[in-house]
């Protein structure tokens, strides 16, 4: 979509074939009498010690799971644990090489990872660095256990107790964990050491690492990032989704030099050919081998090969050679790790998809074992240095257990005592006007010579001018130009704000709002996505997990339902399950359309609303958008931002002095009386707002006196507005363009009631769209709530009109007999 | 135009009052007349006019029970039309009448009154009504049965309610708004506009203040059952007299002064009350008896209960067999008694099966009470603390000691006369203690 870029018939219509390179499979065979070179004896016993702290912990949570005791020591463990007893070669080999810089972003079965990460990091950093993590993680209250009970005489031994410790105190749901319980075993993280999310849901973290990657590329970050997920997850679209994302052709092709490259990303696929029991290769998938699949995604075919995860050696030395790639941003780089769980999917798997036999030979080259025999072979280490590693590690892991089961040191959250402590971190609500203060923002032009600025300046900010007339189209600044504003003065304020999506750049979106924008901003603040709806949500997420703001737009609020469990489980929860480490500047933009029948029309509001962690607000005027971007983007949490393609081209009617030049915030959660009145209540939703207006006209007519409440927001909500216009009026109507069934509608009649109800002189009356597909422009008006529609409920179902006849059939037979037929 | 007055609100559990006119149909009055008297339960009060004019008509009945802010008389000119202020709510001494078959019909009331408020009232039975408009309707007393539904499915909404103000008790409303500030104090000034008129009358601003909840113990739970139980269920009233308490001084500091000679007790001023009406129960069984609806259970012997301030509340353990002992063991076992009320141990049976209850807040400076009775007795005696009053006597004043005693007894049981002369007695043991000792 831009127009250097030509599309010559010549060369798309020319014959011809595409050639592949090899693809490398397993080429590294050394051990370790031929590295002795190249480690010292140290490096190969933290190794040998890393795999068997991984081995060791899962080692105890599967007897504690399956026995309920370990070493003796009992404890119930009620929460899942998905081990990855036969991984640990590939776990410890990955962060070897990789330093805090190096964000690692893992799967349902990552304890090993978040050891092994720790591990490497501990042994990187100097004892001052750690010291100071420790303390200041959580204001040091998991390290106070450490503190308290410590026998260590160095601060590494210290370090690797309270990495043990905080990732156990997390799997056992304790405040003292790394996520004060929040996240649990599948969710677990540590931030200080570069350990980012693990994420419960299959090839969840694709997009989201992706999204870091894009970020490190966007602020120019050092460091890369590790995206870990199985090969059961190839089958996941969004995965492909982020692995095209990271390599698409812009950022080679389009970027500016500082900012040009594919992103600096490894897809780690820990590939132990089952995807929990359904086996990939040869029954679920149909790649044969997992590296193929790079060379379906970049011409570089994503550098991928298979290594050998059963030899720690091997994917050292893989991962060196990639870090290479990577900083020459040559990515992304797709790693096919061959690797093999010896323990079920969870302790409760009874491996019925597997034979005993298949199993027995892992076991015979059990990695551990294996480089045990290396590590003896090659006169590294005698039998007693390994058994004296083996028994450290032992007594490492038992004193973890003895310090998370205590639940005087580790408690839980005490939800009896304080009841709002999971509710308290829901939001961050916290205003940062910009995500890094240290540098100026890039730019292609300064504000003030920006084509559209300068147009806007020239605009009538109100519906109507002095004189009461009404402000021709052109000549009034418009709902998407508000919005324009408001996301421009943030571009120049936060220099980590990108926005992107499709169609954005070039086009400005199909609405026009980011039209100016790409004058202003260079590429990398502002660029067209991929048509992945996964991808460009999760890598929103990611983004903002690393520390940006982002805008990620969504054409139509119909493709939400591509976005899924980015939107449900991803962008909402982060926040919370980090126990309020995590911030989540984002705002997800998505258009509520109208006159494109039943894919493009839908105002999916309530499907928002529903999760908990997302703000959800719908301005109808320009006032209130600028307003509530204003907020959102100076926020840090994240925040639908829906948008209704009618009423893109309206002025402001309502507020006094039109829409302000200068910056302020409309609260969100504020609903705003847009019309006074005194014996009904409308509360409308978005751009239902204009109809409800006009059918106060109609209730004129009827002598009766219509009192308009635009929502504006829909979570937070503050009814105390609705309530005192209530009881003034005792009659309430709630109406929008969702369908009425589930719609958020009811969530506020149903609050009404509840909040109202002695001053309700009726139950409150919601007036939705139609429960129907919505059919052709032409038809629309049948489907959507008319003007007509609120008078011909109030007669039905409030206080009937004399002399009025309704049109529309609101009667309580009309619900029932719809109800029972599924409408 | 003519101007309604309304029953005044003296208070907000005031519901209605009876009526005691001081005018008559046709009377000429002026501003501050005394247009009636009425009576709570409690009090009698004057109402003033308003305002200078005729009487044009009574509404009610002198005597009548009227319910407050309802209009009880019209002022106006002679000859004016008064009928959009005829009572929606006839007092409920006229209902019987209306089922007198030589009243005139109904329609003819109102054919003579076109606009008359009331249209027969569509059914009493009202199921279906919203929560505003039934709000509303008790806010302003209005009469629901009397309302025509028209919401959705016959449910009567605010509009229905509103429509018996605006018939039926407009006026009302009206009125309240011009009586508002003499009826309950908040005054309020300027015209009245129809929103004021659905409004309910102001009252003085609620300021909450800040609390506490204490869940009660068990001990209090069962002493607000009985002290409930007692003023719910008896007629109880009291009588206050006083005696001289010389005698008594003088005694009690002669036992004092040679306890220990003579192995005496401590005698209290109450253990010698306690010795008196015991003695003076013998000449009066009505007061040392049991009240059991049907029939009186007048006791042969005197157990005397004693409250008891205890760390866990009242408590009245019983002085078994008063009427055998002597003063010193009276004193001695009352003590004892006290003791182990006070200790939270005593025993379950010897907290009933008193005859009479004597309880003392003398020493905390009460100069009269009205102690609840234990039921089924049919006396508590209060015993007050000691004032000095003056005597006449043949060289003028004096001054003495005077002990005072609050007598409350059952109504049902005992008349006014004999509690008195009780009370009376006991005041005269008291008075001769020397003289009852010898008894």
């Amino acid at each position: 979509m831009t127009k250097c870029l030509v599309v010559d018939p010549a060369k798309l219509r020319k014959p011809g074939s595409i050639s592949f390179s090899d693809i490398p499979m397993n080429t590294y065979q050394k051990k370790v009498a031929d590295e002795k070179g190249n480690y010292t004896k140290d490096e190969f016993l933290r190794m040998y010690r890393d795999m068997l702290i991984i081995r060791e912990f899962e080692e105890m949570l599967n007897l504690i799971k399956t026995t309920g005791e370990y070493e003796g020591v009992a404890y119930n463990q009620p929460g899942p644990a998905h081990l990855g007893i036969g991984q640990e070669a590939a776990y410890v080999g990955q962060a070897w090489g990789l330093g805090i810089n190096d964000y690692t972003f893992g799967s349902h079965r990552s304890h090993g990872e978040i050891l092994a990460k720790g591990l490497s990091a501990i042994a990187q950093l100097d004892d001052a660095e750690l010291m100071d993590i420790m303390k200041n993680f959580f204001g040091g209250e998991t390290f106070a256990v450490i503190e308290k009970t410590t026998k260590a005489t160095s601060v590494k031994d210290m370090a690797k107790e309270f990495l043990i410790y905080g990732t156990l105190a997390e799997i056992w749901a304790k405040q003292t964990g790394f996520n004060k319980g929040l996240g649990g075993s599948m969710h677990a993280f540590f931030i200080p050491f570069g350990i980012f999310p693990n994420n419960a849901i299959v090839g969840g973290s694709a997009d989201i690492a992706t999204g870091a990657a894009l970020y490190k590329r966007v602020n120019n970050k050092d460091g890369l990032v590790v995206c870990n997920i199985g090969d059961g997850s190839l089958g996941c679209g969004p995965v492909y989704e982020a692995m095209n994302f990271s390599a698409m052709d812009q950022l080679k092709g389009l970027w500016d030099e500082q900012h040009s490259g594919g992103l600096p990303i490894i897809y780690n696929i820990f590939n132990n050919s089952y995807g929990m029991g359904g086996q990939t290769c040869g029954e679920t998938m149909a790649y044969s081998e997992v590296a193929r699949l790079g060379a379906g995604i970049t011409p570089s075919q994503m550098h991928a090969e298979r290594v050998d995860g059963y030899n720690p050696l091997a994917v050292i030395e893989a991962y060196k050679r990639k870090r290479e790639i990577i900083e020459n941003r040559e990515g992304p780089v797709l790693l096919d790790v061959i690797t093999y769980r010896i323990s079920g999917h969870s302790p409760s798997d009874a491996s019925a998809y597997r034979t005993k036999e298949e199993v027995d030979m892992w076991k015979d080259v059990d990695s551990i074992v294996e480089f045990k025999k290396q590590l003896k072979a090659a006169k590294v280490a005698t039998a007693t240095e390994l058994t004296n590693i083996e028994n450290m590690v032992k007594a490492d892991i038992l004193n973890a257990v003895n310090l998370s089961k205590d639940d005087t040191l580790s408690p839980r959250m005490d939800l009896d005592k304080t009841p709002n402590i999971i509710a308290d971190m829901m939001f961050s609500n916290d205003k940062v006007k910009s995500m890094d203060t240290t540098r100026e923002p890039d730019m292609l032009e300064a504000k003030k010579d920006n084509a559209r600025v300068k147009q806007l300046a020239k605009k009538v900010r109100s519906a109507v001018d002095e004189n009461g007339k009404p402000v021709s189209k052109n000549k009034v600044l418009q709902l998407r130009d508000a919005l324009f504003e408001s996301i421009i003065d943030k571009y120049y304020e936060d220099p980590t704000l990108t926005a992107y999506g499709e169609d954005v750049r070039e086009w400005g979106g199909p609405f026009a709002v980011y039209r100016g924008v790409a004058e202003a901003m260079p590429y990398h603040r502002l660029f067209n996505a991929p048509i992945s709806e996964g991808a460009i949500v999760g890598t929103a997420v990611g983004y903002a997990m690393a520390g940006g703001r982002v805008i990620a737009e969504l054409m139509y609020t119909d493709f939400l339902g591509r976005a899924g469990d980015q939107v449900f489980n991803q962008l909402s929860k982060w926040q919370s399950m980090s126990a309020g480490i995590l911030k989540m500047p984002c705002v997800l933009r998505m258009s509520v359309g109208s006159k494109y029948g039943a894919q493009h029309s839908q105002d999916w509001s309530a499907l928002c609303t529903h999760i908990p962690g997302l703000k959800v607000v719908f301005p109808a005027s320009p006032y209130d958008a600028k307003g509530l971007m204003n907020t959102a983007l100076n926020g840090t949490d994240p925040v639908i931002f829906l948008e209704s393609q009618r009423i893109y081209d309206v002025g402001e009617q309502f507020h006094e002095g039109g829409v302000p030049t200068e910056y302020y915030e409309v609260e969100m959660g504020d609903p705003d009386v847009k019309r006074v009145g005194t014996d009904v209540t409308i509360l409308s939703i978005g751009a239902t707002l204009y109809r409800a207006l006009e059918a106060a006209d109609l209730f004129a007519e009827q002598g009766i006196s219509a009192e308009i409440i635009d929502a504006r927001s829909l979570v937070p909500f503050n009814y105390e507005k609705v309530i005192e216009s209530v009881k003034k009026t005792g009659k309430i109507i709630v109406t929008g363009d969702a369908c009425e069934r589930g719609s958020h509608m009811n969530d506020f009649a149903r609050n009404i009631s509840e909040l109202a109800f002695d001053y309700l002189d009726a139950p409150p009356v919601v007036v939705g769209a139609m429960n129907w597909i919505t059919p052709a422009h032409e038809l629309e008006d049948h489907f959507f709530p008319q003007p007509f529609w609120l008078v011909d409920a109030y007669h039905e179902r409030i206080a009937p009109i004399a002399g009025y006849t309704a049109k529309k059939n609101f009667t309580e037979i009309n619900q029932l007999e719809s109800t029972k037929k599924g409408i | 135009m003519a101007t309604p007055v309304i029953m005044p609100r003296q208070g907000q559990s005031v519901e209605s009052c009876i009526i005691e006119w001081k005018v008559s149909e046709g009377d000429s009055v002026n501003v501050g007349d005394i247009l009636f008297g009425y009576e709570t339960d409690k009090a009698s009060f004057e109402e003033e006019s308003q305002v200078a004019g005729t009487v044009l008509k009574l509404l009610v009945e002198d005597g009548d029970d009227v319910d407050v802010l309802s209009n009880v008389l019209v002022i106006g000119k002679a000859g004016e039309d008064i009928s959009e202020f005829a009572s929606a709510d006839a007092p409920s001494e006229a209902a019987p009448a209306q089922e007198a078959p030589s009243e005139a019909p109904e329609v003819a009331i109102s054919k003579e009154q076109s606009v008359a408020p009331i249209e027969s009232s569509v059914s009493a039975d009202i199921d279906k009504i919203s929560p505003r408009a039934k709000n509303t309707a008790e806010r302003q007393n209005l009469d629901l049965t009397k309302a025509q539904p028209t919401g959705p499915n016959g449910r009567i909404i605010e509009r229905d309610v509103m429509v018996l103000a605006d018939k039926g008790y407009k006026v009302t409303a009206a009125a309240a708004g011009q009586y508002a500030g003499g009826a309950v104090g908040s005054g309020l000034g300027g015209a009245v506009t129809t929103t004021d008129l659905s409004a309910a009358p102001a009252l003085p601003a609620v300021v909450d203040a800040a609390f506490t909840d204490v869940k009660l113990s068990g001990v209090r739970k069962a002493i607000a059952k009985a002290m409930h139980k007692s003023l719910s269920e008896m007629a109880q009233l009291t009588h206050h007299s006083s005696f001289d308490a010389t005698g008594i001084l003088d005694y009690r500091a002669k036992v004092k002064s040679s306890m220990e000679a003579l192995n005496l007790p401590n005698i209290t001023l109450n253990d010698i009350v306690l010795y008196a009406v015991v003695k003076t129960l013998r000449k009066h069984p009505e007061a040392n008896a049991h009240f059991l609806g049907d029939s009186m259970r007048l006791f042969h012997g005197v157990n005397i209960g004693m409250a008891v301030d205890t760390e866990r509340g009242l408590l009245v353990p019983t002085l078994f067999g008063a009427d055998m002992m002597s003063l010193s063991e009276i004193s001695t076992n009352a003590k004892a008694l006290a003791a182990s009320a006070q200790s939270g141990k005593i025993s379950p049976d010897l907290l009933s099966g008193g005859t009479f209850t004597v309880s003392n807040l003398g020493a905390l400076g009460v100069e009269q009470f009205t102690p609840v009775i234990n039921p089924p007795q049919t006396c508590i005696l209060g015993v007050c603390n000691i004032t000095y009053r003056q005597k006449k006597t043949a060289d003028g004043f004096e001054t003495y000691p005077a002990m005072g005693l609050s007598l409350t007894y059952d109504h049902r049981a005992i008349d006014g006369a004999p509690a008195q002369r009780f009370l009376k007695d006991l005041c005269n043991a008291l008075e001769n203690f020397d003289v009852l000792l010898a008894m």
